[in-house]
């Protein structure tokens, strides 16, 4: 399938906005990671061992894209900033069309 | 290869690059970190004619580096410096060491492959689950010295330890752990060294009883399997072998009786050294204990026990401002890093309460980012937790002499006299 453009949005912990765009299949951590957005250390290059590339999601975007796997929720009780209902790791979120105009906020730390 | 890209030869003998090269000796530790200090300034690359391999100085270089898989393999991560005779690899052949690559040294998709059954044993969640057991071999190993008046703390403590908490992951029991620790000091000369010929030939029959060991170990599995490691993966393989081959589970058990315990025994000895170095930064920890994970991450960060790790790289690239061809081999210095003033205010000093020590690189970064990260710093943590709370006035003795055992890749102290009640 080709690919397609999906703009969405980081805020930080202290509020500031970056608009995005990644291409469909990326992950938001490799999105993070190659606009430079501070914040997601995503130490283990996405491969699931870290938990510090926690993100929250807005409440209509978490609804919206597929529910984490088994793994990812074993992971996130173990992220270092308050776990929250919209909690994800940004390296299991593959842009899909339906992601656009999400907000990605970051926490305060990731470790 | 095209015209503007650097042969080393091209490099005009005199400029900082040039001079780098000349001095910077790969297997020697003393002084190296301020070396890197003196590079890490105007040299964030330049070439080891030693061991043919370009050395980063750089966090940020580093890290681009280990992240870019695509473009940088890790094929030649635990590659002999020194290459094995050919009749010692014939050898090893004919005698059944049937040994691959399965993890730290190898690439996608195989590596995704593999690691994606690892990872059901070897995540976070799981290596919290033997924190009790942990602590109890800790402290047994603390109680064992009370009483004496002085130590060394490499050959009490931090030496063997390490190996007791990698085999409770793997299931082993009696087996005396100096034979594993002996048979990884050789593992690790033949990879990260620079023996001699004969070195290399007469360690042959150990390398391929710790194989051996290793096979047997999970041929036992089979017939018993327990909450273990390889009883895991042969789960996770359900017979099929497009899933994980039987070879492969006995390379990766022979790769984690290694990487289980070798780094944490240099980490652990190395944090313990700069901590005693620093009576004040003892005291503090016996006042104020919660200040130990911290200070476990700026012991990562200050003295990584991983000094450096190896890529090569699949095209042509530019890092630093220079352009490399295809194939060229990559030294990345982890030591120099995890200090670079670019990321950490006064990198050069041993700070517990330093805010960003946790961003260090002495677990990699990417892909192949350390596996056992959580139950090594649980470890280290609670070493310094029942070290400091039992001998509160532990001092290091003067003058005696403290040796770093030198290979390419690895760090740590030979030994750490102390008088356990100062
Ligand atoms: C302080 C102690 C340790 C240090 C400094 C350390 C460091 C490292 C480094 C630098 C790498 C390579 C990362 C890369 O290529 O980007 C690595 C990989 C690995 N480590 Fe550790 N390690 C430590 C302890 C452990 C322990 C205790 C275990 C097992 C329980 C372990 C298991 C592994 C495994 C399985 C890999 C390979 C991961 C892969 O290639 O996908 N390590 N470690
Ligand atoms: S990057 Fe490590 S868990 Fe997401």
């Amino acid at each position: 399938m080709e690919k397609q453009k999906v703009r969405f949005e980081f805020v930080t912990f202290t509020g500031e906005r970056q608009e995005v765009e990644g291409m469909t299949g990326d992950t938001v951590m490799q999105v993070a990671y190659d606009n430079g957005v501070e914040g997601v250390a995503a130490e283990c290059g996405g491969s699931m061992s870290c938990g510090t590339c926690h993100v929250f999601l807005d409440e209509a975007s978490f609804d919206r894209i597929d529910a984490p796997s088994e793994g990812e929720v074993d992971m996130l009780d173990i992220v270092a900033s308050e776990r929250r209902p919209t909690s994800r790791l940004s390296c299991q979120i593959k842009l899909e069309e339906n992601f656009t105009g999400a907000k990605v906020m970051i926490p305060e730390m990731q470790y | 290869m095209t015209q503007a890209q650097l042969q080393h030869s091209d490099i005009p003998a005199g400029v900082p690059m040039h001079d780098a090269g000349e001095r910077f000796h790969p297997f020697e530790h003393e002084g190296m970190h301020q070396l890197l200090a003196e590079f890490r300034q105007d040299v964030p690359i330049f070439y080891s004619p030693l061991i043919d391999y370009w050395v980063v100085t750089r966090r940020a270089d580093v890290i681009s580096v280990l992240r870019d898989h695509e473009r940088f393999s890790a094929v030649v991560a635990t590659q002999p410096v020194v290459p094995w005779p050919p009749e010692l690899l014939q050898y090893l052949v004919d005698q059944g060491f049937t040994n691959e690559s399965v993890q730290v040294a190898c690439d996608p998709p195989r590596h995704t492959r593999i690691r994606s059954h690892v990872q059901g044993f070897l995540n976070p969640k799981k290596l919290q689950s033997f924190e009790a057991e942990v602590r109890a071999l800790v402290q047994s190993y603390v109680a064992a010295i009370n009483g004496k008046d002085t130590v060394d703390l490499v050959d009490a403590i931090t030496y063997e330890l390490p190996a007791l908490i990698a085999f409770l992951l793997l299931g082993v029991k009696d087996i005396d752990p100096r034979r594993i620790k002996s048979w990884t000091e050789l593992r690790v000369k033949l990879m990260h060294g620079h023996p001699t010929r004969e070195e290399q030939m007469a360690a042959a029959d150990d390398l391929l009883d710790f194989w051996r060991f290793s096979c047997d170990l999970v041929e036992q599995r089979k017939v018993n399997p327990g909450d273990d490691y390889p009883s895991w993966l042969l789960a996770s393989r359900g017979g099929d072998d497009t899933r994980l081959t039987e070879n492969e589970i006995k390379s990766l058990t022979f790769a984690l009786l290694l990487a289980a315990h070798e780094t944490t025994s240099n980490a652990s000895a190395n944090v313990l050294l700069e901590l005693l170095r620093r009576p004040e930064d003892w005291q503090a920890l016996v006042e104020d204990p919660s200040l130990i994970p911290n200070t476990v991450e700026e012991g990562l960060r200050y003295v990584s026990s991983v000094v450096a790790w190896r890529r090569m790289a699949k095209e042509d690239f530019e890092l630093a401002g220079v352009s490399l061809p295809k194939g060229t081999k990559l030294l990345l210095s982890l030591a120099s890093a995890s200090r670079d003033e670019g990321t950490y205010e006064n990198g050069d000093n041993f700070d517990i309460r330093r805010k960003n020590a946790r961003s260090h690189v002495a677990f990699g970064n990417g892909i192949h980012f350390c596996m056992g990260a959580p139950i090594a710093r649980m470890q280290i943590r609670m070493m310094i937790e029942e070290l400091t709370s039992a001998f509160p006035n532990m001092t290091l003795i003067p003058d005696e002499e403290i040796e770093i055992a030198g290979v390419l890749t690895f760090r740590g102290p030979t030994r750490l006299p102390v008088r356990l009640n100062g």
